[in-house]
């Protein structure tokens, strides 16, 4: 190892960072839930209260079954598509791949709304079958209703992981398999997807820390017999001194932790991504005419079905009155011309939060991964589990951690607090979204072989030019990765942000959206101005995904030429 | 390429940062506020064009939020003014010393409207508009399921509206807590949650914003709910195939605006407050977005036809009398018990009052005084309340369930948490108790 | 462990990979236990004829036959044919036992008989101490046993092995090689190696064919193939070979060899043209100063350009016209190296050349 300073400096300074925008604000929420309420004195009682209460443990319960039900029936939308996107020739894979990513970009209570409409009790297909079947199907319904949204809404961290999981698995793995006589099913059950799981947990994971710490949809929805319900319904009560809502908190983070750090210990020493020697990535195959058939059918149903709350969405948008009626009742562009003024400045706000986020997200993501998986610094894991953790961090804590903390605090030259100044907006989104582009930029930075690091530095090559030359041109595609996913998902973020949003110019879209659907003559212009979010931020997504695929592209073919020329 | 992008992302970012900050902070007015951009934009509009040069913030909270936001940022106040309906918002904000005093200038603004009084006695806040709860229904749901449209409040106790009706809860919405305290002073404490039991019981469901409702109901999720005015009104100018009603037991309350303490454009504060209670700002509540009740009666000249005018028809919120000072002193314990017997424990209650409706059904034409009996025992359980009038306006009482106490020396005995769970627990026994009461009523049928 | 051994018969076969020709009317056969080699430089289209035989890649034109079934429309896990892969394939997240058992499971063998036939395979290629290791906790050499004891254990009609010995290090590759000639002698299993190392495929393989370029060039056993190759590719291919450009003209109703530098002697074979004569740098003599050839021989003047000492031989350069040739000589000792710059003649039989088109 040469000389550490810039490292240790660029660890000192994250570590600052996530201590002061993530490790103090949490911890001045939560402390309060290790309070008495009459005396203020330190205190496990308010946890003993939160074991004793049946309302409680029913919340409890409900969260862990919504959650796990959540990657249960993601799971069952996202294997398709990632499977046979990546295994067959498909027309329109990246299509496919690219829609796959879109349910993320619309804030989920704007697709809860849409998916009301669609499926409730009395919405569109529900009026239907009614009238000409004569029976309903409780879609959303209680529970039901959180676990269809919510997997619709996170399908994709499943798809993204395990898609790449699934072509980084080594050809002659399933070769050999089929060599044996496996196929089918079978091979899928036996070797495929074990050989993908480091991938499929990490998605699923994700999907369950989600949803356990979600609070728009069950809001939206009118559940609150949840976790995260009760904690923001009890913290946001006028004037109630009751700390469940911050005891609901500290066991959120807890219990969020704990899937996380089990989900890492299921990974431990099962990282089969790495193409081994002599092996090679996918090669597609060719579905036969009746399979193929079927695979598209089969495909075009759950992009129909994730694809619901936009179609919902855009006939809200442009309908005039719908009602208790399968459809509007007629159509106008009269919402879209009334966001049209105001959308501007929401998307500004939006596009600049959101990019700032994704590109501090980037950066810092990079620095850590490099920092944990290159260097022998001391205590580097850590920098790594605390930006993970934030993962743990529901947003209306982080919110009202930021008010409490940053509040007394004025920002230099421009007078006024920095809790309501934007860039508190920014750095909200950059500490949420952080974990994904982390993971992203771990995964990129593993794939690059330490070889090519020393192979630069033998030709003297610093540290530091060697990461700039060598090092993140390698890690390119995930870094872009971890731009999107952060950027995308940034844009639609509301629960931090709705606390944190000091005035209507700072206001980003899924705020103004928000905003617009609170009035009656205000949801059509709420999903215009939806479909204008999910346009945008859509397109940005679907551009950044074709650079990834093209440098993506270019190295597996030359990989492939060099494999089958032997 | 990357580098490129991150450095292009960076640099519109600092430009277009910098054009958010040169705003001056001179000509600015920020109001925090609970009510939609229909209502706010109008105003915002109208008030920028007479004020030149002021450019108006509006910051939307949930009222609670709004209370919540005020409260956390006190201490490096930004805001000038919190607009919006429920007086116990300001009387928190109030109590937290939280609000500037202020004497309104316009003239001709009556000193109460039904039985409430306009202005804050204290001199606090001021009512601009009036507003009633009352109940609101989706028509075309209606004519479907073969509904009649209901008038008073104990027309959606009856079997007929299981599963169509929909709310708010108190601890979620101002208004709604002024309602539910509506009907528990005018019916009496007893029969008061007996009645919000029976309704709640047809509820299909609780919704936790208090424009969930008529959002439901515009959207036909359910066909009922019980909403403040301008909520139905203004979604039936919408043009919505909706209606409302307003009941006879009702209580009009004024939405108000106040001046935040320390409000850095306090001068700016004031023409807003006396902006919205002139001729020209009282008129803009006629629109048909917003459609509030105006608090000068001269205003409702101008009104469309069949707009209720409270100083005029004096049925409309009169028919009693509202009690600020007790709804004060039991507001938390409302809410909370609110809360653990209907909100969180809905399906059983849904079920246990389905229970007793089908075996009144059964009942009908039926001389069966043991199934009466059981019947009657079912509904008992059903209404008990964990605690009577006295115990909720109990001062000490009370301080368990509030944040700052008046005085350091009260005494608290129990948690919050920890009195809650006894409730559920009780609540939780005696529906499910009548719920088999119910069913063995029936099943003697 | 074996059952019938069965011969393999590829007619026409033809294969792309889009506007890419990869394999071009190939056809050989294979007799029942033999062992083949496939052998060829990288991109001769080896790998993918191994491949088409075990049933991966696109679908070739043309027939596979074994034991006289034609596979072509089979899916490889129909064929029961043991592939052994070059990177192994072992399945990382199961034991040596599991992946030893994986292929006897999907027959679904009863458990009895699975774990039977799992210990014989583990016995036979000595990993039996092994068996609830996982393949990352193994070595290349252990991992490579466990591939094959994978393969075998399910009895296929045929293995495949697919540059088996690729991810050896050098020693380890020789005893390798020997292991399993010695477990396919005894096992008599039909059996094709894929390489591009020809002495793997010389020691190992009863018979080989030298692919190039999706052209399969000549079949036939080792030494056949190196003592009379068809053509240029195969001789250079196979060891070092002397080539001498020319052409064959008839002078005076004599046909004469004129190679591109001048150099001339009588040569009686077919035809006319360009020709090259080959032949191996052992097959030759040297002999100082200028000496006349004899009716079985051919005498070529040249000039010693380098030396090289190897041990038991020693290779010397030597110009002829603008060629130069490497002679072999075998090193006695006592005898001293010939000096550069010595005029010598070299005397070649000419039962030991080939003249070859081209």
């Amino acid at each position: 190892m040469t000389k550490q300073r810039g490292p240790v400096f660029a660890g000192l300074l994250i570590a600052l960072i996530l201590l002061a925008f993530l490790v103090i604000p949490v911890v001045q929420v939560i402390y309060v839930a290790f309070q008495d309420p009459a005396s203020g004195a330190l205190t496990l009682v308010n946890f003993s209260d939160f074991f004793r209460s049946s309302l409680f443990q029913e919340s409890f319960f409900n969260s862990f079954y919504v959650a796990a039900m959540s990657v249960v029936v993601a799971t069952i939308i996202a294997l398709p598509l990632a499977y046979f996107t990546s295994r067959f020739n498909f027309a329109g894979a990246a299509i496919i791949q690219t829609l796959g990513f879109i349910p993320l970009i619309m804030p989920p209570f704007v697709g809860a709304v849409a998916m009301l409409l669609l499926f409730g009790e009395n919405g569109s297909v529900n009026l239907l079958l009614d009238e000409h079947l004569g029976f309903t199907i409780p879609f959303m319904e209680g529970l039901n209703g959180v676990i269809f949204v919510q997997s619709i809404h996170y399908f994709p961290f499943i798809l993204i992981n395990l898609s790449a999981a699934l072509n980084n698995v080594d050809r002659s793995m399933e070769e050999s398999a089929q060599n044996l006589g496996a196929s089918g099913m079978r091979l899928f059950r036996r070797i495929v997807f074990p050989l993908a799981m480091p991938g499929y947990v990490a998605g699923a994971a994700l999907v369950f820390l989600k949803v356990f710490d979600d609070l728009g949809t069950p809001l939206l929805l009118n559940v609150n017999t949840m976790l995260a319900p009760q904690a923001y319904l009890r913290i946001s009560s006028i004037g109630i001194s009751d700390p469940m809502g911050y005891v609901i908190s500290v066991i959120l983070v807890v219990f969020s932790l704990f899937a996380l750090w089990t989900s890492m210990l299921a990974l431990k020493g099962k990282d089969y991504s790495t193409l081994q020697k002599g092996g090679g990535g996918m090669l597609k195959r060719e579905l036969r005419g009746g399979q193929k058939i079927a695979a598209y059918a089969l495909i075009l149903l759950i992009l129909l079905l994730v694809l619901s709350p936009h179609i919902g969405l855009t006939l809200l948008s442009f309908g005039t009155v719908w009602s208790y009626s399968p459809l509007p009742d007629a159509y106008t562009l009269d919402h879209y011309r009334m966001v049209f003024g105001s959308a501007r400045e929401y998307i500004t706000n939006t596009l600049l939060y959101a990019g700032l986020a994704a590109s501090f997200d980037v950066i810092l993501a990079t620095a850590i991964a490099y920092i944990v998986y290159r260097t022998g610094m001391k205590g580097r894991k850590w920098l790594d589990y605390i930006a993970t953790a934030s993962l743990a961090v529901p947003g209306v804590v982080l919110g009202i951690g930021y008010l409490r903390t940053y509040n007394d605090f004025n920002v230099p030259f421009l007078d006024k607090p920095m809790a309501s100044w934007w860039v508190i907006i920014v750095v909200a989104l950059t500490i949420r979204r952080l974990p994904y582009a982390l993971r992203a930029c771990v995964a990129a930075l593993q794939q690059v072989s330490v070889m090519l690091e020393e192979a630069a530095q033998n030709l003297g090559a610093t540290r530091s030019r060697t990461l700039w030359r060598v090092v993140v041109p390698l890690m390119s595609g995930g870094m872009i990765a971890g731009f999107v996913t952060s950027f995308a998902t940034a844009s639609v973020e509301l629960s931090a942000t709705i606390m944190l949003v000091s005035q209507e110019s700072d206001a980003p879209l899924a705020f103004g959206i928000y905003e617009f659907m609170q009035s009656a003559s205000g949801r059509g212009a709420g999903a215009a101005l939806g479909m204008i979010a999910v346009v945008i931020v859509g397109l940005g997504t679907y551009f950044s995904h074709r650079v990834i695929e093209r440098s993506h592209k270019l190295r597996t073919a030359e990989r492939q030429i060099a494999e089958e020329v032997t | 390429m990357l580098k490129r992008k991150i450095l292009f992302t960076v640099a519109a970012s600092v430009f277009l940062g910098m054009s958010t900050l040169v705003q001056a902070t001179e000509g600015k007015l920020v109001v925090v506020t609970s009510y939609p951009p229909d209502t706010t934009t109008t105003f915002k509009k109208a008030f920028e064009k007479k004020y030149p040069g002021i450019k108006v913030e509006m910051l939307k909270k949930k009222t609670t939020a709004g209370v919540k936001y005020l409260q956390e940022t006190a201490g490096n106040n930004t805001s000038d003014l919190f607009w919006a309906s429920a007086p116990d918002a300001f009387e928190i904000l109030k109590g937290d010393d939280l609000l500037q005093k202020y004497q309104t200038k316009v003239k001709g603004i009556p000193e109460k409207v039904g039985a409430f009084p306009i202005n804050d006695p204290d001199g606090y806040y001021k009512g601009f508009a009036a507003s009633g709860y009352g109940i609101m229904w989706n028509t075309r749901y209606l004519k479907a399921k073969k509904l009649p449209v209901p008038h008073e409040w104990e027309d959606l106790t009856k079997a007929v509206y299981h599963n169509h009706v929909g709310m708010s809860a108190p601890s979620r919405s101002g208004t709604t807590h002024l309602t539910v305290e509506t009907v528990l002073q005018g019916k009496g404490w007893e029969e008061g949650w007996a009645t919000w039991k029976e309704i709640a019981g047809n509820m299909k469901t609780i919704t936790e914003r208090s424009f969930g409702v008529p959002d439901g109901v515009n959207s036909g999720q359910f066909g009922i709910g019980i909403v403040i005015d301008f909520f139905g009104l203004s979604s039936k100018a919408s043009g919505f195939p909706v209606d409302f009603v307003y009941p006879s037991v009702t209580t009009l309350v004024p939405a108000n605006i106040a001046i935040v303490k320390n409000a850095p454009h306090r001068e700016t504060a004031a023409d807003f407050i006396e902006f919205l209670l002139s001729d020209e700002g009282q008129a803009l509540l006629l629109d048909p977005k917003i459609m509030r009740l105006p608090v000068n009666p001269k205003a409702y000249a101008k009104a469309p036809a069949n707009f209720p005018n409270p100083f005029k028809d004096n049925s409309i919120g009169s028919g009693v009398k509202f009690d600020l000072a007790l709804s004060k002193s039991r507001y938390n314990v409302v809410n909370s018990l609110f809360d653990v017997m209907i909100t969180y424990r809905l399906d059983d209650l849904r079920t246990a009052v389905k229970a007793i409706q089908d075996a009144e059904a059964a009942l009908q034409g039926n001389n069966n005084p043991a199934a009466q009996k059981l019947i009657a025992q079912a509904k008992d359980l059903v209404n008990a309340v964990p605690i009577d009038a006295a115990k909720a306006s109990d001062e000490a009482f009370n301080s368990i369930f509030k944040k700052k106490r008046k005085k350091a020396s009260t005494k608290v005995t129990g948690r919050q948490a920890e009195i809650e769970q006894q409730w559920d627990e009780m609540i939780k026994a005696n529906y499910a108790k009548a719920t088999q009461l119910a069913n063995k009523a029936k099943s003697m049928l | 462990m074996s059952s019938e051994s069965v011969g393999i018969s590829i007619r026409n076969l033809g294969l792309a990979f889009g506007d890419n020709e990869v394999l071009r009317d190939i056809s050989l056969d294979i007799a029942p236990g033999e062992f083949f080699a496939f052998l060829g430089p990288s991109g001769s289209g080896k790998s993918t004829l191994l491949r088409a035989v075990a049933g991966f890649g696109p679908r070739p034109s043309g027939q596979i036959l074994i034991g006289g079934e034609d596979v072509v429309d089979l899916p490889p896990w129909k064929r029961n044919l043991g592939m052994v892969f070059q990177s192994y394939a072992l399945w990382p997240h199961m034991t040596v036992r599991k992946n030893i058992a994986f292929g006897l499971e999907e027959r679904r063998l009863p458990a009895a008989e699975i774990r039977r036939r799992v210990d014989e395979a583990l016995e036979l290629v000595g990993m039996t101490a092994f068996a609830g290791r996982r393949p990352s906790q193994l070595s290349g050499g252990q991992q490579q046993r466990v591939a094959i004891a994978r393969t075998i254990v399910v009895e296929p009609k045929v293995l495949l092995l697919d540059e088996p010995l690729s991810n050896l290090d050098a020693n380890l590759r020789i005893q390798m090689r020997r292991d399993i000639r010695a477990l396919q002698q005894r096992l008599q299993l039909t059996t094709i190696f894929v390489t591009h190392d020809q002495e793997e495929a010389n020691t190992t393989s009863d018979r080989m064919a030298v692919l190039n370029d999706g052209y399969l060039q000549q079949v036939g056993t080792p030494m056949e193939l190196y003592d009379n190759p068809s053509n240029l590719f195969v001789a250079r291919f196979l060891g070092t070979a002397n080539i001498l450009p020319g052409s064959i003209v008839e002078e005076d109703g004599r046909k004469v060899f004129v190679s591109d530098s001048g150099v001339t002697f009588p040569l009686d074979i077919e035809g006319e043209g360009q020709r090259s004569i080959v032949f191996r740098p052992q097959n030759a003599s040297i002999h100082c100063g200028r000496v006349e050839a004899d009716d079985a021989h051919i005498d070529l003047p040249g000039v010693i350009v380098h030396t090289e000492f190897l041990g038991s031989i020693v290779r010397y350069g030597v110009k002829v016209g603008n060629e130069t040739l490497l002679l072999d000589l075998p090193h006695i000792q006592g005898e001293g190296l010939i000096a550069e710059g010595t005029e010598v003649t070299v005397l070649v039989a000419r039962e030991r050349i080939l003249a070859l088109a081209g």
